[in-house]
Order: structure tokens, then sequence, then C-alpha cells
């Protein structure tokens, strides 16, 4: 039974795979198969919303988990817990201007102080890195980033040799090093993708 | 979509199919005729897995804000591919692994992925639906802060040996990775954005780059499909270097002949 539900699933996404690629391609030019396309793309994003309520369920259930047996952390749980329920409670008796000034008081002001520290982390990352072993590749690293860091200071007049560095640095090497790194992350998606459609991919199959 | 490029996605595609159709048959009758370059955080993925068993600590896997019905569908899969092969090693541990995503969609993938993981060993029933934990965050282009931070305290309350970040993240990631390195945890992390790859490559403990975050199954399993998926993408860059050098050289060419 379980291999004849695995055999069913493999086929059932090979078929809505190829068709919604088939409508994807071809565009409105292929009529039924576009409009076909357009409606599972349409299930897909019904699917995802369900998939919010089933993270709810999951942050709910494991941070009452962690009050009721008073795990580490408990102090982090029950404010976590009050926060989202006051949210939600917020949503559902229509409060949305609370809302979204719970939203624009406490988490863009939380985040726009965690970004600040992002800062020091990078600094002190970028100091750690030669402490934790001289490589030539670290030594280029520590390089580049400090020309590139140079380069940016404001109050540089004109073409200085640290700025047509850095210049080139960013159009020449770290541009072909972008593009290097996007085209090989590309081609393992396509060949990620070909293997869902080929029924190969081991979500399927398992 | 103009002509051109809707013939270019149908020949990479074929290409693709083709490959791996082929490669999947090789691998299956002769592994070892593929031999895998060697990934330094691969070899490194089992030794923070064995020190999580011995510690009796959890290990931690991120999909960042990878998930599934977007752009970042494969780089979920890959994720999970990485939740499977860790799982399947860590079965024997006391304690289970922690898997965190801000996408809500992760959560199916990463718990059916946690269950084979357990399954290949015969240890289903001890898979616990709060190793699953779903992060809440207002996902940007790249990542979150918020869903940073919150890794950042969960890394220390959970008491966790070493973290494998694979997925989605930009430069808050740094928030993470000097959180582990603080407390003296190993962390493999590698991302498809451009500044948290950048990161990760000076802050993490072993990065991943690039594509090799999508060949977990080739390296820390023994499946011929996702050994084929891994030198099928080898292929495809080869053929894509050839076509990128023949194209160059037409062009000198032309100019040459054209004076």
């Amino acid at each position: 039974m379980r291999r004849l539900l695995g055999v069913l699933a493999i086929a059932l996404v090979i078929g809505f795979g190829l068709l919604t690629l088939i409508g994807l391609l071809t565009g409105r030019d292929s009529g039924i198969v576009y409009d076909a396309t357009m409606f599972f793309l349409q299930i897909t994003a019904i699917t995802l919303g369900v998939a919010v309520l089933i993270g709810l369920l999951n942050l709910y259930n494991v941070h009452i988990r962690r009050v009721v047996t008073r795990g580490r952390g408990l102090g982090y749980s029950i404010v976590l817990l009050v926060a989202a329920s006051l949210v939600l409670i917020l949503w559902l008796t229509g409060q949305d201007a609370s809302n979204r000034a719970l939203l624009e008081t406490v988490q863009v002001a939380l985040e726009s102080a965690l970004g600040g520290l992002v800062f020091f982390a990078l600094v002190y990352g970028a100091y750690r890195l030669m402490r934790r072993g001289v490589t030539v590749s670290g030594i280029v690293f520590t390089i580049v980033l400090l020309i590139v860091l140079l380069g940016a200071l404001p109050g540089q007049r004109g073409d200085t040799m640290i700025t047509s560095v850095r210049a080139w640095l960013l159009s020449v090497p770290v541009s072909a090093g972008e593009r290097g790194l996007l085209l090989g992350i590309a081609l393992a998606t396509v060949v990620t993708g070909v293997r869902v459609l080929a029924g190969q991919d081991r979500n399927l199959r398992d | 979509m103009d002509t051109t490029t809707r013939t270019l996605t149908i020949v990479i595609l074929v290409v693709a199919f083709v490959a791996l159709a082929v490669l999947t048959q090789f691998a299956r009758r002769r592994r070892a005729a593929y031999p895998l370059r060697m990934i330094a955080a691969y070899e490194a993925i089992p030794l923070l897995i064995g020190e999580s068993i011995e510690s009796a600590r959890p290990f931690h896997v991120s999909f960042g804000s990878a998930g599934i019905g977007g752009l970042r569908t494969a780089l979920a899969l890959a994720s999970a591919e990485m939740v499977v092969q860790t799982a399947r090693r860590a079965a024997i541990s006391p304690t289970a692994p922690l898997i965190t995503g801000s996408d809500a969609s992760f959560l199916p993938l990463a718990g059916g992925a946690l269950l084979r993981g357990y399954a290949a060993r015969g240890r289903a029933d001890r898979v616990s639906p709060t190793s699953l934990r779903w992060i809440p965050a207002l996902n940007g282009s790249s990542g979150s802060l918020a869903f940073a931070a919150a890794l950042t305290g969960m890394i220390g309350v959970e008491r966790v040996s070493g973290s494998i970040l694979v997925g989605t993240y930009g430069a808050e990631i740094a928030l993470v990775l000097d959180a582990a390195t603080r407390g003296g945890r190993a962390v493999v992390a590698g991302s498809d954005n451009l500044v948290g790859q950048a990161v990760a490559y000076g802050m993490a403990t072993t990065p991943l780059i690039g594509e090799e975050m999508f060949v977990a199954g080739a390296y820390l399993g023994d499946d011929a499909g996702t050994l084929a998926g891994a030198v099928a993408t080898d292929t495809l860059r080869w053929l894509l270097v050839g076509g990128m050098i023949a194209a160059i050289s037409f062009v000198i060419a032309s100019r040459l002949a054209g004076g």
C-alpha cells in the first residue's frame, strides 16, 4: 500500500510538474495548458497559506512544552507566547492599526538595533579570520576587504590609487566571482528541478 | 518569455535530463567510477555529528529563509537532503537534532526528511515534533535579522554542539556565526545570497560554497541518484565552460577576420 502511494505521489509530481513547466514555457499561446498552470500555482499559494497555520501550531507546541516542563529559556518562551497571542487577538478583533504600531515600534526598532550589531560582528569576524590561521586565501580576503573599505571612505577627492583599485576589484574579480557563484547555484538548481521532474528526488521516492 | 530564452531553457533542461538519466544508470552499476572532489565541509559534518552524539547535545540544521513554492524551492530540497543525511547519522544519539527555518513551508519538508533519516536506522518512533522550530520573521530579499537573533539565542539556550546552516542568509548570518564561534561551536555554513556567502566564507568554521550546498546526498549518503545529480552538475558546468570558450573564440576570430 505504501509503495502504491509512493508511485502515485511520483506520478502526480511528474504530471503536474511537466504541465506547469510546459504552461510557463509556452505562455498564453498554449491556451488551456496555461490556464491549468495558473490554477496549479493558485493551489500552491493556498497550500503555502496552510503551512503558516502548521507553523503557528509548531510555535505554540514547542514553547508551551517548554513552559510546562520548565525547560531552559522559560522566560523567552513566556514572552514569545504572550506576544504571539497578543498579535493574534489584535488580528482577530480587527485592530490592524494596533498590530501595525506593534510591528513598527517593537520589531522594526529591534531589527534596526540588530543591524548595528551585525557591523561589529563582521569587524570581529574579519579580525578573527587571521587569528584562526594565516593562509594565502585569508590574506587575500583581508587585503581585498581593507581596500574595498578604504576606497569607500568619504572625503576622497578625485581618482586616488585606492579608489581605482577598488573600482577594478569590484568590476573585474568580484563581478567574475559573483557570476561564477550564481551560475554554479543556477546549474545545481536546474539539476535539482530535473531530478524532481524525473521522480528521482528522495522526498518522493522514500 | 521570448523565443531565444524559451529555446535556451528547453535545451538546458533536455541536456540536464539526458545527463541525469545516463549518469544515474552508470552510477548504479559502478559507483567507484565517479570519484568526488574533496569538500572540507562534508569532511567536517560527520565529526560535528560525532561530537554531538558524544556530548549528548543536539546539533542544529537551518534552512534560513529557504522554503518550498518559491524561487528557493531547490535550495530547500537541498537543505532537506542535508537533514536526511545528518539525521541518519545522528539517529543513535540520545538527543534529537534541531531543525529551524523562517519560511513556514519548510516544516512539512523538514519533518518528512527527519522522519526518513531516523526511519533509515529503524528509529522513526524517536522523532520528536519539537525538533522542528519555525522562527517566524519578516523575510527580506536575503534573510531576516529577527531570525538570526532568534538563532543566536537558541544556540545558547539549547546548548547546541554545532550548526549546519544551508539556505538563504544575508549579512545577518554574522550574528549567528559570531555567537557560535564565541561558544567554541563548529559551524558549516553556505548561502545562495552573495553577501551571506561572503560572510560565511570569512566567519564559518568550514564554509560551503555555491553549488556545494546541493550535493549532501552524494557526499554523505550512498544513493546513486544523488551521486548522478552531483556529476550531472559538474558535467553541465564543463559544457558551460566549453560553450563560453567557444563563444569567446568565435568573437575573437570574427574580429581578427574582419580586420
